[in-house]
């Protein structure tokens, strides 16, 4: 019998809060402390692994697949991802093509479940999960059906996709960083522009990853990191012992975020009332 | 502390042979875990009265009353029945079969095997890799039922295929277009279109690859609800 915590957060083996040293990738963080792309320019420039495959923002919420091999290209990929990209056909491109034998892949919870279940289930000779070293998922409240949103965003509030540089959530607010100016919006407002999939989703924090990594209200401008193994909770603390992340005990945090992924569970249950 | 090798029994009931070589390339590798007992590996009957484990192979003939027998023969000796490869769990392209079909025309029906016996875990794929194999007994050999709960979640289903993801998941709207399935199809019958995948139905050999590689399908089945 599963607890109700473990259920909600998957195997927890150790959870901290964590803050990137470098005055550079602090500078192009909004929302959290860096953690995520210290942790991996540390893994990189260790040669713990070869390449880092994630999503980059190209244009209004847009995504594509990149890889990046150093820190400066890690660096140009930060920020928080609102789309969802054929992420998973085009990853296997990115690794093949690159001929990348150890990869970090940053992903959303959905993502991570399926790698995760490659890695630990490789049902078909071409499932490349030996290739795959570490997979880090983001807390996610969702996705944006984009297109949706994006003329949500011009018809009611003008703003055009191109214009859009960040959005960030604060508390129950969107912010939608355009032009000069911000826009704050309700969460429960722009809730209906979710992809369907995404609101009878149960999993917030990404069970299946070896790092879940997000953020809370209470420590803002830290990162919440979510060790799942020990290969994971080995990469957080030599990472912290070599000057790369400041790390701190996050148990104090655990209750909020366990409250996020039991209102993302709740969501779940009741969208799949009327859509199941 | 020693621990004492599982006793594994293999029985195919009709199949391609594509999962029994997958089994027998996952073995070098499991001998230090398994004592596998496999035709290939004997002369006749099976050597033991009783195994913690039995995986079955192929898919269940319903017009062949031995195999059927032989089949709760297995499930009386063995402790734990994985059903293995997609006949066997979702009786994959045998669904195809209606008689009057060379080499075997008196075939005309077949069932996974969970129609005749219960099954503990079914593990589709056409056919699944050795390494699949591998992870199965480190997981049940930890007892690890987190990991396996997909399995045995699909061990009481019957039929899933690339059309039961259409149905289930893209027509339903839950599709977020990860493009998990695209890479999970052997056959390459699904193709992502518009970001959102397309099926070639003749190409579907129902081996339900796609559906169990799903995030959304697979995160449904292992909350536990039936389908």
């Amino acid at each position: 019998m599963m607890s109700v915590s473990e259920n909600l957060l998957g195997n927890v083996f150790g959870i901290y809060l964590a803050r990137a040293t470098d005055e550079e990738i602090l500078k192009r963080k909004v929302a959290s402390g860096g953690a995520v792309t210290a942790l991996l320019a540390y893994a990189l420039e260790k040669g713990l692994i070869d390449g880092v495959v994630t999503a980059k923002r190209t244009e209004g919420l847009e995504g594509q697949a990149v890889v990046a091999r150093t820190r400066e290209e890690l660096l140009e990929t930060a920020g928080n991802k609102w789309s969802i990209v054929p992420f998973a056909s085009r990853m296997k491109a990115k690794i093949e093509e690159e001929d990348l034998k150890n990869v970090a892949v940053v992903c959303l919870p959905c993502q991570a479940q399926f790698f995760g279940q490659m890695r630990d289930f490789p049902l078909l000779e071409s499932d490349f999960g030996e290739r795959i070293k570490y997979i880090v998922s983001l807390f996610c409240i969702g996705t944006f059906a984009f297109e949706a949103f994006l003329n949500y965003l011009r018809m009611k509030h003008g703003i055009m996709a191109q214009d859009i540089k960040d959005i960030v959530l604060k508390g129950d607010f969107l912010e939608i960083y355009h032009g000069d100016s911000v826009l704050s919006l309700p969460i429960k407002e722009v809730y209906s522009y979710l992809q369907a999939g995404c609101l009878v989703c149960t999993d917030y924090t990404g069970t299946w990853s070896d790092i879940s990594a997000g953020f809370v209200e209470s420590e803002r401008g830290w990162t919440v990191l979510i060790t799942r193994n020990l290969k994971a909770e080995e990469l957080v603390k030599s990472a912290e012992k070599d000057g790369y992340i400041e790390l701190r005990d996050g148990s104090h945090v655990m209750g909020e975020v366990l409250k996020a992924a039991r209102e993302k569970l709740a969501r779940a249950q009741k969208n799949m009332m009327y859509l199941l | 502390m020693i621990m004492e090798k599982l006793k594994v029994l293999h029985v195919d009931v009709g199949g391609c042979e594509g999962c029994n070589v997958s089994i027998i390339r996952a073995y070098p590798k499991l001998m230090d875990l398994i004592e596998l007992d496999i035709s290939y590996l004997r002369k006749d009957e099976c050597k033991l009265d009783e195994y913690d484990v039995a995986i079955i192979t192929g898919g269940a003939c319903m017009n062949e009353p031995r195999i059927l027998e032989e089949l709760k023969e297995i499930r009386e000796k063995a402790h734990t029945v994985v059903a293995f490869g997609s006949c066997a769990t979702f009786s994959g392209i045998l669904r195809f079969c209606r008689g009057g079909q060379e080499p075997r025309p008196d075939h005309r029906n077949f069932q996974p095997i969970n129609s005749v016996i219960k099954v503990d875990y079914s593990i589709p794929g056409c056919p699944p890799t050795p390494q699949m194999l591998q992870s199965f007994f480190k997981f049940y050999i930890n007892g690890d039922e987190r990991r396996l709960r997909l399995f045995k979640v699909s061990a009481d289903i019957k039929k899933l295929s690339g059309f039961d993801l259409i149905d289930d998941i893209v027509l339903t709207g839950l599709c977020i277009g990860c493009g998990a399935c695209e890479l999970s199809c052997p056959t390459n019958a699904i193709k992502l279109i518009d970001k959102r995948p397309n099926l070639v139905q003749e190409k579907c050999i129902r081996c339900g690859t796609c559906y169990i590689r799903c995030p959304r399908a697979s995160q449904i089945l292992s909350m536990g609800g039936a389908r």
